[in-house]
């Protein structure tokens, strides 16, 4: 437990909003990568834009998987089959892509990737059928990148075969690259937790969100759900006059283009139903980080897996079992967000946070946090 | 599309209960091609279609894509136990897009999904789609898939985006090919061949005058389309002697191999001008023609899926016709599906089709 002093006196004042009634530490990684079963692949395009596959395993097998899809303009691939009543009780892996909805295709190339694995839903003779349920944000022709640009089956095989477990790569990389967020840089991010009770939950997200991070002053929202000096040393910034922002960058002619996806994870055995109540509460860890979020332009969508590891009635109460997940996997997403922020490099269109308010990241020594 | 049908006291029984079940209350008939490019401004395209040399294989699995260039307001009705589907979220009634421009129904459970990568490359060449600015296009394609792979060939043979691709710019407007076609060419139904049909109904009176509304549909479902006696369930939905039917016999019928591998997909399509609501709504309501014409429906191994597509191309306020459009679509859909089973001519290589089954009971 390495929680510095300083971070428990910001904790315990801002407990109104994070609440943490139970010991909770990053895991290792502090990467979603910290949940057994769970690995992780990017591809990365150029220009800027990509597609990141999260895989989740238990002996071979998919896992239960939830999703809370609450933006107003998202592009989604198997978000049916999740519905707890419905047949498959399980997932193989979630891709996350740039492209919009051209972006789906990606999720073909993971299936083929998963096909030759021997990976999917069995449906006799040997044969399976690979459950990738997706969700895209939108980025193409973004900063001089031809509208043409974007992921393709190619993408989804190759960041399928590139999944592994392990630390994770963070910023402007995988189905983050190409995403901007409020007037800043979005990119992707990660985030763990690992509570006293062995429970492990972990997030990853692309932030490319119509909303920001962070307030008039430039203090991130869910700078406060910090564990372990996680972000940093952000220096908050206190009154003053807020830097100059640069509009969000919007499509010639259109109106802005958005969408924030993610996926949480847990090492607990979840049913679809309680999969499904975790993605909902962790949807609440985008709407504390991202303000305002699930908007008519924003897909939001966050997905929700089990890797069943321990089983959730060893915690006794399922429902408070149930309460205690979804409340670290929204707190976890909230993370993931600032770390996507903090990670995200400037480009050529769009300032990173940091370069923005060089002021708050002064003490953070780049890449020294994971 | 009216055919000669052979008088039958069963026909005359089947006549008076249509009018105790359905009691409608608007005068209705087929459109000219009885199809569901009745409906001004819809396309429909098939790949493959049937080889015409009558000794080739027919094929094995497929791809069929409903396209309205304009845009037609959308809506959803998911209800089938194991869907495999695209871009069902966007069409909630909240979400941001109002429009779509393709549905696409294909072969080859949730691989064949790949499907509409290649529709949106057709419409996007053709600069259909929802824009975002700069003159670029994203088409709105909904998806869904239907189980059929490894039945007649290697499990590795399904739709990709070529099948798309190529279904989309076969596209038009034309008379809609039935039967081992597109979508239903790899479908099966509860024992017997399944297959793609379609049907339209055009509203002539009242408030609902010139209200068209079509249906497509790829029957591959665990329950049967027709009772032990070979009698079509929605038999009583016929529309100026659509179905080729002689009579019932009693026979032997022959039980589905597989309750969890199937799915029923279709597309129902109309010239009014609904809010997408109103298309969500209409989309309900057409799937009680699915639990009409097949039984049991929307099963634990059925993803069945209702696309609703509308034209608006009737610009009147629709508000006061979504019952007479929502109730046409389920009769419509109905008689759809009875088209896609007559129309399954050729059995694949382990079953056999209906009229094969029952050559005493097809006109044929």
């Amino acid at each position: 437990m390495k929680v510095s002093v300083v971070c428990v006196v910001v904790l315990v004042a801002l407990s109104s909003i994070s609440s943490p009634a139970w010991a909770q530490v990053p895991g290792p990684n502090n990467a979603i990568t910290d949940v057994p079963g769970i690995k992780v692949g990017h591809f990365t395009g150029n220009p800027l834009t990509g597609t990141t596959v999260v895989i989740a395993e238990k002996n071979g097998q998919g896992v239960a998987g939830g999703v809370s899809q609450r933006g107003g303009a998202p592009g989604t691939r198997e978000t049916d089959l999740l519905k707890p009543e419905n047949m498959v009780q399980i997932v193989n892996a979630i891709t996350l892509s740039g492209g919009s909805a051209y972006g789906l295709a990606a999720a073909s190339g993971v299936m083929q990737c998963l096909e030759g694995q021997g990976v999917g839903f069995p449906v006799g003779g040997g044969n399976v059928v690979p459950i990738v349920p997706s969700a895209i944000l939108f980025d193409p022709g973004r900063c001089g990148a031809p509208f043409t640009y974007r992921p393709n089956a190619s993408f989804g095989l190759a960041a399928c075969s590139a999944a592994q477990s392990g630390p994770v790569q963070e910023g402007n990389v995988g189905a983050g690259a190409g995403a901007v967020s409020g007037g800043v840089k979005g990119g992707l991010g990660t985030a763990s937790v690992v509570l006293d009770n062995g429970v492990i939950v972990g997030a990853i997200v692309a932030v490319n969100s119509v909303g920001s991070t962070f307030d008039a002053n430039g203090n991130l929202y869910a700078a406060p759900l910090e564990l372990a000096d996680e972000f940093g040393n952000l220096i908050p910034i206190h009154g003053g006059p807020p830097p100059k922002m640069p509009k969000p960058a919007a499509v010639p002619g259109g109106l802005l283009r958005n969408t924030t996806i993610a996926v949480v994870a847990t090492n607990v055995e979840l049913t679809k139903t309680q999969a499904t109540k975790i993605a909902q509460m962790a949807d609440d860890g985008l709407a504390r980080a991202i303000k305002p979020t699930h908007t008519p332009f924003d897909g939001d969508t966050v997905f929700a897996v089990g890797t069943g590891r321990i089983s959730m009635a060893s915690f006794g109460d399922l429902s408070v079992a149930e309460y205690v997940i979804g409340s670290a996997a929204a707190d976890a997403l909230s993370r993931a967000v600032v770390h996507a922020i903090l990670s995200a490099e400037s480009t050529p269109c769009e300032k990173s946070y940091c370069d923005l308010f060089p002021n708050a990241c002064r003490n953070r020594k780049k890449g020294a946090q994971k | 599309m009216s055919r000669d049908r052979r008088s039958s006291s069963s026909a005359s029984a089947a006549a008076i209960f249509t009018l105790l079940i359905v009691s409608v209350s608007w005068a209705q008939t087929p459109g000219p091609l009885n199809a569901i490019t009745d409906v001004p401004g819809i396309e429909v395209g098939h790949f493959p279609l049937p080889s015409s040399d009558p000794t080739s294989p027919p094929p094995i699995t497929g791809t069929t894509v409903v396209v309205s260039k304009a845009g037609a307001v959308g809506g959803v009705s998911q209800r089938g136990g194991a869907p495999g589907t695209r871009e069902t979220d966007l069409l909630r009634p909240e979400n941001l897009v109002e429009k779509v421009n393709a549905v696409v129904l294909s072969g080859g459970s949730a691989y064949g999904l790949a499907a509409a990568d290649g529709v949106m490359l057709c419409l996007e060449a053709q600069g259909v789609g929802f824009p975002v600015g700069g003159g670029h296009v994203v088409p709105i394609v909904p998806s869904a898939i239907l189980f059929d792979p490894g039945r007649c060939a290697a499990f590795s043979v399904r739709p990709n985006a070529s099948f798309g691709l190529a279904a989309c710019q076969a596209a038009t407007g034309g008379p809609v090919q039935q039967g081992n076609v597109g979508a239903g060419a790899g479908a099966r139904s509860g024992g017997s061949k399944g297959g793609l049909g379609t049907a339209s109904t055009v509203l002539t009176t009242g408030a609902s005058n010139g209200i068209i509304v079509g249906a497509i549909v790829a029957v591959n479902s665990s329950g049967r389309t027709f009772d032990a006696q070979g009698n079509f369930y929605a038999g009583f939905l016929e529309l100026d002697n659509e179905f080729p039917l002689i009579g019932p016999s009693a026979t032997d019928v022959v039980p589905p191999s597989n309750l969890l591998q199937n799915t029923t997909i279709a597309v129902v399509a109309t010239n009014a001008k609904l809010t997408k609501a109103q298309a969500a709504k209409v989309a309900q309501m057409a799937d009680d023609g699915l639990a009409r014409a097949i039984k049991p429906s929307h099963g634990v191994g059925d993803g069945d899926t209702i696309f609703v597509m509308a034209t608006g191309t009737d610009t009147r306020d629709a508000t006061n016709l979504v019952n007479t459009i929502g109730s046409t679509a389920a009769d419509t859909l109905s008689r759809a599906v009875v088209h896609a089973i007559l129309a399954a001519t050729v059995g694949d290589c382990r079953v056999k089709s209906y009229c094969e089954q029952f050559p005493q009971n097809c006109a044929k």
